[in-house]
């Protein structure tokens, strides 16, 4: 009796994993081929705030209703949260089709294999309309592995209401260099009275910062091949003057720093009218001027006009699609109407940043808040120079590694030179690493 | 029919309806059998595989041989993730004990609405390791938190616990001391184990309380305080949730509170370094296994078995 079982539930069990593995090697179509009639469904994921889902799942029925066959299946999380479940979807063979995906993880992902080449599915995916050197940021070896959605780019958030009740005049942001900002840091840390601050700390959130110190002074953080090639006296001067705020009791008290990074962006220094100046991507300047209630200005960073610009226009995101797809030819035809669909584009406007689609961009130009239209101004007129190499591949932990040492510095941990040693050395080993 | 009669029948039927049971117990153990075999002793021997490979989740791993264990040695931030679980297992463990047989103590004097008050002390235990409470714990020693209320109360300025290096794992050994109640409730089972009789001996002596405390109380509920440090650390060794939601999955404010377990989750998947994580999860094991047999080997001196 208990072999009967036994060998029934053997059986059973052979068959359900011959099942599964059948439905792994499962017949899709190619990514060029022409779009299924089949009844479909593509999973879509992405990371973002309440705002976000509701524009896109809005955009999302649009397309269901174009094409009746495909149902797209929208998964959304955090940002913290949404890393963790794509390497866990990913390592189950189990991934969305669609992504939504970020700089500093879209070589890591590509050069693993896990997403699609896009140029394979030219046929249904339509970039005329992109700046070139726009697309180029999402392609590695000439292979497209991703499709620019928006774009931004570093500035200064200046509170202007609070600036005006110290009576400090705004600095002129086409000619200050980073010692002004120290300066006038300093006058509103003193009017503040210990409630508000002069500059929130940065080094906390973003490599950004130091990328653009690095350009300024026509260096980099990666070469062409991902090698680190910053040099040990950029990243010095860089957490020096980060230590220099916190001791001049310029920016808050490390600990208040750390707690608002970690609270989210309506917690921040900026959001909460407790920092005159800030750095943020300048798309940020909707969502912190909702949340701060204050008047916000976007500024040029320091130190622009003293060396060569630093600013470049970073892809805010990209859409990818993943290599296992079944359906790539429909995923694909999905980003292309995400990406090209004008009235689309009228529901997402900028929340995904300035779009990289140039006659979107002039389409929904008309449509803009306030903030958003000053977001995109700023884009259109301030001075850039080539963007700077994707971060390489394994170096997707870059920003946490930053934060770090920015916090060994703060506490007192270790000395800026300390610092910078021990971030090269380390950056360089997790590149090294995932070769 | 004769009573044999009907011991046999009965015994026969008892034969059928047993067999009978088997069957059945079988087919609801099965999926409990099946997520053992699948869910938990298949992965954990994928694991001790991968251990010795790399593997970044997508590409097939590679085997490395011993290469994940050699960095263990020379991995200066897991040497420092070390430092903190350590910290965090001999710091609160004997606190978290100490206050479970206190309160234990309290409680055993028959104190009215003794089940309220077990209950009451019992509930952190089951909320402890859960994302609310840590949640919690950070609003609570928050800049703007409760502590900083109290302590601003009695004019003391108090600063941001959790997001100052000096004091984030502190944070978390109080939360841990606070979750006392298992432990605690295992102590009054064994404190109503001990025979009244001894302590009427012993105060017809004349003993002390406190001499009945430490003659009598600490060497008969010794295999008790035994039982709950094996399991406690051990325990503390897994805890990750706390310092998960605590320093937003970073173990930061400086690595502060960089739980072991966490360093491995973060090898695992933000590093996307399957075979380091694997490997050190191993290496977990191993020096669980080690504190456990420590504690065995310690055992034969101080703890003593009323049989």
């Amino acid at each position: 009796m208990f072999r009967g079982v036994r060998r029934r539930t053997a059986l059973a069990v052979l068959l359900s994993l011959t099942a599964s593995l059948l439905a792994a090697c499962g017949s899709g179509s190619d990514a060029g081929g022409d779009l299924t009639t089949e009844k479909v469904t593509l999973r879509f994921t992405w990371w973002g705030a309440d705002d976000r889902h509701k524009r896109t799942q809005q955009v999302i029925e649009m397309f269901q209703k174009k094409h009746p066959n495909i149902t797209i299946k929208g998964e959304f999380k955090e940002w913290n949260g949404y890393w963790d479940s794509l390497a866990t979807t990913m390592a189950a063979n189990d991934a969305p089709d669609i992504m939504q995906m970020d700089e500093l993880y879209i070589a890591s992902y590509a050069e693993r294999g896990a997403l699609l080449d896009l140029n394979e599915a030219k046929k249904h995916l339509d970039t005329t309309n992109f700046d070139q050197k726009a697309l180029a940021t999402g392609a590695i070896d000439g292979k497209q592995y991703g499709l620019p959605v928006g774009l931004g780019m570093y500035s200064i958030m200046v509170n202007t209401d609070l600036l005006a009740k110290y009576n400090i005049p705004l600095p002129d942001d086409t000619k200050w260099s980073w010692d002004d900002l120290k300066a006038i840091g300093e006058q509103v840390s003193k009017a503040g009275g210990g409630q508000v601050f002069g500059v929130q700390s940065p080094g906390i959130n973003d490599t950004a910062g130091l990328s653009i110190r690095a350009r300024q002074q026509g260096k980099a953080l990666f070469d062409k091949d991902g090698k680190v090639v910053l040099p040990p006296e950029i990243a010095t001067q860089y957490w020096t003057y980060i230590a220099d705020l916190a001791k001049a009791g310029i920016a808050p008290p490390p600990s208040v720093t750390v707690e608002k990074a970690s609270a989210g962006l309506n917690q921040s220094a900026t959001a909460t009218n407790t920092a005159v100046f800030g750095f943020w991507w300048n798309t940020q300047l909707t969502a912190l001027t909702a949340a701060s209630g204050a008047k916000l200005k976007l500024l040029r960073l320091p130190g622009e006009s003293q060396g060569r610009p630093g600013a470049y226009y970073k892809p805010s995101m990209f859409w990818s699609v993943s290599s296992r797809s079944k359906h790539p030819a429909e995923a694909a035809a999905f980003v292309s109407f995400l990406a090209n669909d004008e009235e689309a584009a009228k529901i997402l406007l900028t929340e995904r940043g300035v779009p990289a689609n140039l006659k979107i961009r002039e389409a929904i130009a008309g449509q803009l808040k306030e903030t958003d239209k000053a977001a995109k101004e700023y884009l259109d007129t301030v001075p850039v120079s080539d963007p700077p190499r994707i971060t390489p591949n394994g170096a997707s932990t870059l920003d946490a590694i930053l934060k770090r040492h920015t916090e060994d510095v703060l506490f007192g941990r270790t000395t800026p030179e300390a610092a910078a040693a021990s971030f090269i050395r380390e950056v360089q080993s997790e590149v090294d690493a995932a070769k | 029919m004769s009573a044999l009669d009907e011991l046999r029948q009965l015994r026969r039927g008892g034969v059928q309806v047993r067999k009978r049971d088997n069957k059945a117990a079988f087919w609801f153990l099965a999926p409990w059998f099946a997520g053992l075999v699948f869910i938990t002793i298949g992965p954990v021997l994928a694991s001790f595989g991968l251990g010795f490979t790399k593997y970044n989740l997508i590409q097939p791993p590679r085997f490395i041989g011993f290469d994940n264990f050699a960095r263990i040695l020379s991995d200066e931030r897991l040497h420092n993730a070390l430092g903190v679980t350590f910290t965090y297992v001999l710091v609160s463990v004997p606190l978290q004990l100490a206050c479970a047989l206190g309160v234990a103590l309290l409680l055993d004097r028959g104190l009215r609405g003794l089940a309220f008050y077990r209950s009451a002390f019992y509930l952190p235990s089951l909320l402890g390791s859960s994302v609310a409470i840590a949640v919690l714990w950070t609003q609570v020693f928050g800049t703007d938190g409760l502590v900083n209320r109290v302590l601003g109360f009695f004019g003391v300025e108090g600063k941001g616990w959790i997001s100052d290096p000096d004091t984030a794992l502190s944070t978390l050994i109080v939360l841990n001391v606070w979750t006392f109640g298992s432990p605690m409730i295992i102590f009054l089972a064994g404190l109503r184990q001990i025979p009244a009789m001894y302590y009427e001996a012993a105060a017809i002596d004349g003993a002390s309380r406190w001499s009945q405390f430490w003659r009598i109380t600490l060497p008969l509920l010794s295999p008790i305080v035994f039982f709950n440090l094996v399991l406690q650390i051990i325990h503390a060794f897994q805890s990750f949730t706390q310092a998960f939601v605590v320093s937003n999955g970073t173990g930061g404010p400086s690595d502060s509170t960089m739980f072991y377990t966490l360093y491995l989750y973060q090898q695992g998947f933000s590093r996307f370094d399957m075979g380091y994580a694997s490997a050190l999860a191993w290496f977990l094991l191993l020096i669980i296994a080690a504190f456990t047999a420590i504690n065995f080997w310690a055992a034969k001196y101080w703890v003593f078995y009323d049989d």
